[in-house]
């Protein structure tokens, strides 16, 4: 009877063997152990941990996420064998890697009205774009330092032109008054208390709402996309050349005198045929666009044309780019589903991946900067979820909204940043991505 | 020709026939066939042979007929072969008849023919003609076609015509005659026949006749084959045209080629190849109750209709009945109650058996009444037309080919305090604007579900319309007696200085002219909302744009109005039938469609002049709506009918759609997709898709899509009406007639439908 109970248990066994490319206090040893086939990632999970435990009696757990050919395990270790049709008579490798979730909910930064537009491409702070007309600049412990005062209407959207640059960045915002604002803010002096400063430059053009705002990597243009189906090209810099058309002078609190400069439009892309709802300017020459005329759109600089198109089928209204060299195009848009493209694919304009977790339209996505395999999408059902290309399901669902979701993005790798329609910045940190 | 038909027997028998016939032809003897040996052309005539044998004379008619016959045979060979072959008892005739004559036989007509040579030859001497058969020298022997074996071992040979024995000559010694033939030097022309025992010399004329048949000519060698041929007719002054040729041979026998089919049917049937139809079984069975009509052999008659079967005996006709089939007395009471129809004809009843049953009284009358039922009332035949329903819905395209079409919900635009009555969408799709029944008129992004502005007019906002123009972002709100133009603040500062500059009314007029004949509308500056306020004499129901954004028309119940933007009015000048209820522009024409309760009435308002009517059939008209082609128009009613007008094809309506269990309350088409829509006071609004081709001669093709529910009936709007206040109570009156879906628009865009609820939610269907 037990000889009999024991051949059953060891026929549900499989040999395994753990390797990560994790560093050393991670690692395992390289021998291989039978485990029962029915343990799903929880339970390999705490295998691990065992293991970790056994040769480090001051282990602490960690979760861990479990890769068998490049693909996460999210079933049982049997029913994804089988699926996979993969033997489980040879000793099988299983790759672990940190379980990619966050770990701390930072406290959420209230804003007066809806956030619509976050920027965090820069470690030292955040930008925030809201629909009273501002923008704000939060420092890294999640306290305000700078309020960007000017528009007129909602801010549609935000980008920090050199996020790394050291003295004073520039930070370029687009907003539903049909302007662009370029700011320049100087976050090295410390800060007491909040300031609030004025734009440097107002960039007219636009015979709609502007939708989105993206700088080129050297941070000498910035794109944007608007409700007038173009795309207009900026000049960022400040001085005297070209573009300018004319200064006005104003004076703040009838004390010291501003001078704003008005930049106009060094050229327009025209091509899409309704309301270009968002652009990303990932390499110098390219500049890729969403747009609610159905289309994924990449663009060539210099002469303004079209190099290629993607139709979705789908209002689009977040794109971005990223993933595998950089070349894959993820967008989102007036369905719950995350699409994503390979344009080096040839022939076909079908997506690679769709994930379709979300429960409304998805109004953010974003690549994780340094990862191959990592994004995020934010949706209207109040969810941010993070997802990885080699499962279908999301690695970690955000809840921290009670309302729309309406914008999010990475921070310094490990961090995920949303802000959504009930006028908070939600932080999610320790993401350990990488 | 094709001669692969003809077989080797058939060339025999054709030239033998030839051969004999040309003797027969040409001998004057020829009638007579008796010469020729009897088992080679007359296999089957055994029965002659006694007359031949015991008649001591050949009757007359006997060669005649043997002639015939031979002619026959010889012919139809293959006709002689299927009469043996369908016989079957002649069968060893037949066999013998094949088979080559034997050595005696030869022999025997060897003779015969030396002797018909012989008096051939004699004839042809003396009388030219002959056809009587006693001038044949007849054969001594009368024994007929025997074997001679049979009188080896008698005295005689046989019998002369008398009957008398013909005695066998006396044996010649071998060598004797041997030195008799060897010193006769006419020997080799002696023939000796056995039959009769003699010895025959022919002669040399005979001689000559021998070697000329044997070389196959004609005997006679005064016969000329080959004679010029006289053209006996005379051709040329022939009165008629008939033929006067001799009736060809063919016309009198048997043709062989029919003859032959015959044989090859035979055979087939024989062996089972041709199968006939199997004679028609009698039904065994019958269905002894089964119905009559449907009878095969009924329905040979001429519409003959079977009489109503009496309804058979049931159990409450029992003599012994159970207990529920008896009724109470009180029922029975009861049926004296009833109208003599109604009351049952009989009432069960139980008998302890079947004897003691008293006599029915009315069977007489019932039998009466029964023939008076099939006497005099005409008995008609139903067609009842078998068709499968399903085959008579019309073909549908797949509703998966005709997407893009609104099927989800995902934003809601939430805010309003009450039911919400009309939405209007932005051209560009950005916003949309909607009036409630709380007072506010509320823009909203349509990305985002945030409210951008509010206006709280104090009224219930009955309409909402959106200038149609991008640069005129100017809005439309009817509200009680007011119609609003309020600026939606939308646009850059340079259109904003238009916007204010339009909405701006250099005199405002006091409404004092309360007479008829001042204007009916009067323009004030509304400061409050910074917009224009059109003070209309009644309440204004609804409010449209033309699609050049400078003219749009107010709908008050009594009245239509066409207010200009340069602040002008102008009342309709056309005579309307009834009391108007929506009203649309023409979307590329000077055209303008006025609903009344009953009809659509079509004006062109360039020629001011009436064009046509629309007869919609419908007890009252609540909505219109358009095809951006300008050709077709759907109107929806309050009794949840939908009629789609092809204008091109006539004054009725094309489709009439009835979907909706309710009022429908509002109907929009989409301006690029073939879509449209109706909303309705049961919660749901339904998707169309609606394909108006350009070529005149193709229907629109209306297929109905999707059912987009969502919204609830508004239950708990009472609430809203916590504050007491003047006029809440008429509204209140106003929302108790508002359920379910208040209004429906589609984004000019996108192939997404918004509508409004009287649950104060604005919901956005996606595709």
């Amino acid at each position: 009877m037990d000889i009999d109970q024991e051949a059953e248990e060891n026929s549900r066994r499989v040999q395994v063997r753990f390797f990560t490319k994790l560093k050393p206090p991670l690692k395992v040893p390289a021998t291989s152990i039978a485990i029962p086939s029915n343990l799903t990632r929880l339970g390999l999970s705490t295998v691990v941990n065992n293991l970790l435990e056994a040769g480090n009696p001051d282990w602490e757990l960690e979760p861990f996420d479990f890769l068998i050919d490049g693909e996460l395990v999210r079933m049982s270790l049997e029913k994804f064998l089988l699926a996979k049709g993969i033997s489980a008579e040879k000793i099988l490798e299983i790759e672990y890697i940190k379980a990619v979730a966050p770990r701390k909910e930072e406290e959420p930064s209230f804003h007066d009205d809806w956030v619509s537009a976050v920027d965090a491409s820069s470690t030292r702070f955040i930008v925030t774009g809201c629909y009273d007309g501002l923008a704000r600049l939060w420092n890294a412990s999640g306290i305000c330092t700078h309020i960007l005062e000017g528009h007129s209407d909602g801010v549609a959207s935000v980008g920090v032109i050199n996020p790394e640059g050291a003295g004073a960045i520039t930070v370029a915002t687009a907003s539903k008054d049909r302007t662009l604002r370029l700011w320049k803010v100087n976050i090295e002096e410390p800060i007491d208390n909040l300031i609030k400063t004025r734009a440097f430059k107002i960039l007219r053009g636009h015979r709609g709402s502007v939708q989105s705002v993206a700088a080129q990597s050297s941070g000498e243009m910035v794109c944007s996309g608007s409700w007038d189906c173009t795309i207009n090209l900026w000049r960022t810099n400040d001085g005297n050349d070209g573009d300018l058309t004319s200064v006005k002078k104003r004076k703040v609190n009838d004390q010291a005198e501003e001078s704003q400069l008005e930049g106009e439009a060094v050229s327009t892309i025209v091509g899409h045929t309704q309301c270009v709802s968002s652009v990303v300017w990932p390499q110098r020459e390219t500049i890729y666009s969403a747009s609610w005329d159905h289309s994924v759109r990449r663009w060539d600089v210099e002469t303004g044309k079209d190099l290629s198109a993607i139709f979705s089928g789908k209002v689009l209204s977040c794109i971005d780019v990223g993933g595998e060299s950089s070349a894959l195009i993820a967008a989102g848009g007036s369905d719950p589903i995350l699409r994503i493209w390979d344009p080096r694919k040839p022939g076909t304009s079908a997506p690679v991946f769709q994930f379709s977790s979300h429960t409304s339209w998805v109004s953010a996505c974003k690549w994780h900067k340094k990862s191959w395999f990592h994004l995020l999408s934010a949706s209207y059902d109040g969810k941010v979820m993070l997802w990885d290309l080699r499962t279908a399901w999301p690695l970690a669902v955000i809840e921290s909204h009670k309302d729309k979701v309406l914008c999010a993005d990475w921070w310094k790798g490990d961090s995920v940043i949303s802000g959504g329609a009930d006028s908070k910045l939600c932080i999610s940190s320790g993401i350990p991505v990488l | 020709m094709d001669f692969s038909g003809f077989s080797e027997e058939i060339y025999l028998s054709f030239a033998i026939s030839i051969l004999l016939l040309l003797l027969v032809l040409e001998s004057p003897w020829s009638n007579s066939a008796s010469w020729l040996p009897l088992d080679f052309c007359l296999p089957t005539l055994p029965e002659r042979r006694p007359a031949l044998m015991g008649d001591s004379e050949v009757e007359p008619g006997s060669g005649q007929h043997q002639k015939l016959c031979f002619l026959g045979g010889c012919s139809g060979e293959s006709l002689s072969e299927s009469e043996a072959s369908q016989s079957g008892s002649s069968g060893d005739e037949s066999n013998s008849y094949r088979a080559l004559p034997t050595q005696r036989t030869m022999m025997a007509w060897t003779t015969v023919m030396v002797k018909k040579i012989k008096v051939m030859a004699l004839n042809n001497e003396g009388v030219e003609e002959s056809d009587s058969s006693e001038d044949e020298v007849a054969p001594r022997n009368t024994i007929g076609d025997v074997p001679l074996e049979w009188y080896k071992d008698e005295t005689h040979i046989g019998y002369d015509l008398a009957g008398k024995k013909i005695k066998k000559k006396e044996r010649q010694d071998k060598l004797d005659s041997f030195l008799a033939s060897a010193d006769d030097s006419k020997n080799w022309l002696k023939v000796y026949d056995e039959y009769n025992d003699e010895e025959v010399e022919v002669t040399r004329q005979e001689l000559k006749l021998v070697r000329r048949l044997l070389k196959g000519k004609a005997p006679h060698a005064d016969f000329d084959p080959y004679a010029s041929y006289v053209d006996w007719f005379k051709w040329d002054d022939a009165k008629h045209p008939l033929s006067n040729a001799p009736e060809p041979k063919r016309r009198f026998i048997p043709s062989k080629w029919e003859s032959k089919k015959v044989v090859k049917l035979v055979r087939a049937i024989r062996l089972g190849l041709i199968k006939f139809d199997k004679p028609k079984e009698e039904q065994r069975f019958y269905p002894l109750w089964g119905d009559d009509s449907s009878s095969a052999e009924k329905a040979n008659h001429l519409a003959y209709i079977p009489a109503p079967k009496p309804k058979l005996p049931g159990h409450e006709e029992s003599y012994n009945p159970s207990l529920e089939y008896i009724p109470t007395q009180e029922e029975i009471n009861s049926y004296q109650l009833m109208y003599d129809e109604d009351r049952p004809k009989f009432i069960p009843k139980r008998y302890t058996s079947l004897r003691s049953i008293p006599a029915y009284d009315n069977g007489v009358k019932d039998v009466f009444e029964r023939c008076l039922d099939l006497y005099l009332c005409p008995r008609v035949r139903k067609k009842r037309i078998n068709i499968d329903p399903e085959s008579l819905k019309p073909k549908l395209p797949s509703r998966k080919d005709l997407k893009p079409y609104p099927v989800t919900c995902y934003l809601e635009y939430k805010g309003h305090k009450d039911a919400v009555m009309s939405i209007s969408v932005e051209a560009s799709g950005q916003w949309i604007a909607s009036g409630s029944l709380d007072g506010t008129v509320r823009i909203w992004e349509v990305e985002t579900g945030r409210c951008l502005r509010v206006w709280d007019i104090g009224e219930a906002v009955k309409s909402v319309a959106w200038n149609p123009l991008n640069e005129l972002p100017v809005l439309a709100v009817s509200a009680g007696r007011d119609v609003l133009l309020l600026n939606t603040g939308f646009g850059d500062d340079e259109e904003q200085k238009k916007i204010r500059e339009l909405l701006r009314v250099e005199t405002p007029q006091a409404p004092d002219d309360s007479d008829n004949k001042g204007p009916v509308v009067s323009w004030l500056q509304d400061d409050k909302h910074d917009g224009i306020r059109l003070r209309h004499f009644k309440t204004v129901s609804s409010v449209e744009w033309h699609r050049k954004g400078d003219y749009f028309s107010t709908v008050m119940p009594a009245d239509i109005l066409l207010p200009l933007s340069k602040k002008h009015t102008q009342r309709i000048p056309f005579k309307l039938h009834g009391l108007p209820v929506s009203a649309v522009f023409h979307p590329t024409r000077s055209i303008f469609f006025v609903s009344t309760k009953k009809n659509v009435r079509v004006y062109d308002l360039w020629q001011q002049k009436f064009i046509k009517k629309l007869e919609t059939g419908l007890r009252e008209v609540s909505c219109i709506a358009v095809h951006p082609g300008g050709d077709n128009v759907i109107v929806g009613s309050r009794e949840g009918k939908l009629c789609w007008f092809d204008m091109d094809l006539s004054s009725q309506p094309y489709r009439i759609l009835k979907c909706h269990p309710k009022d429908l309350t509002n109907v929009a088409f989409h301006r690029s997709y073939p879509l449209f829509a109706s909303c309705s006071e049961d919660c749901t609004a339904y998707v169309f898709h609606g394909t108006v081709y350009s070529d005149l001669n193709q229907n629109p093709l209306i297929v109905p899509l999707e059912i987009l529910r969502g919204h609830t009936s508004s239950n708990g709007r009472g609430e809203s009406f916590s504050t007491p206040s003047s006029y809440s109570l008429c509204w209140h009156l106003i929302s108790f007639f508002c359920y379910g879906v208040m209004d429906c628009k589609f984004h000019p865009r996108q192939p997404w439908l918004f509508t409004a609820g009287a649950d104060s939610v604005i919901k956005l269907y996606c595709h």
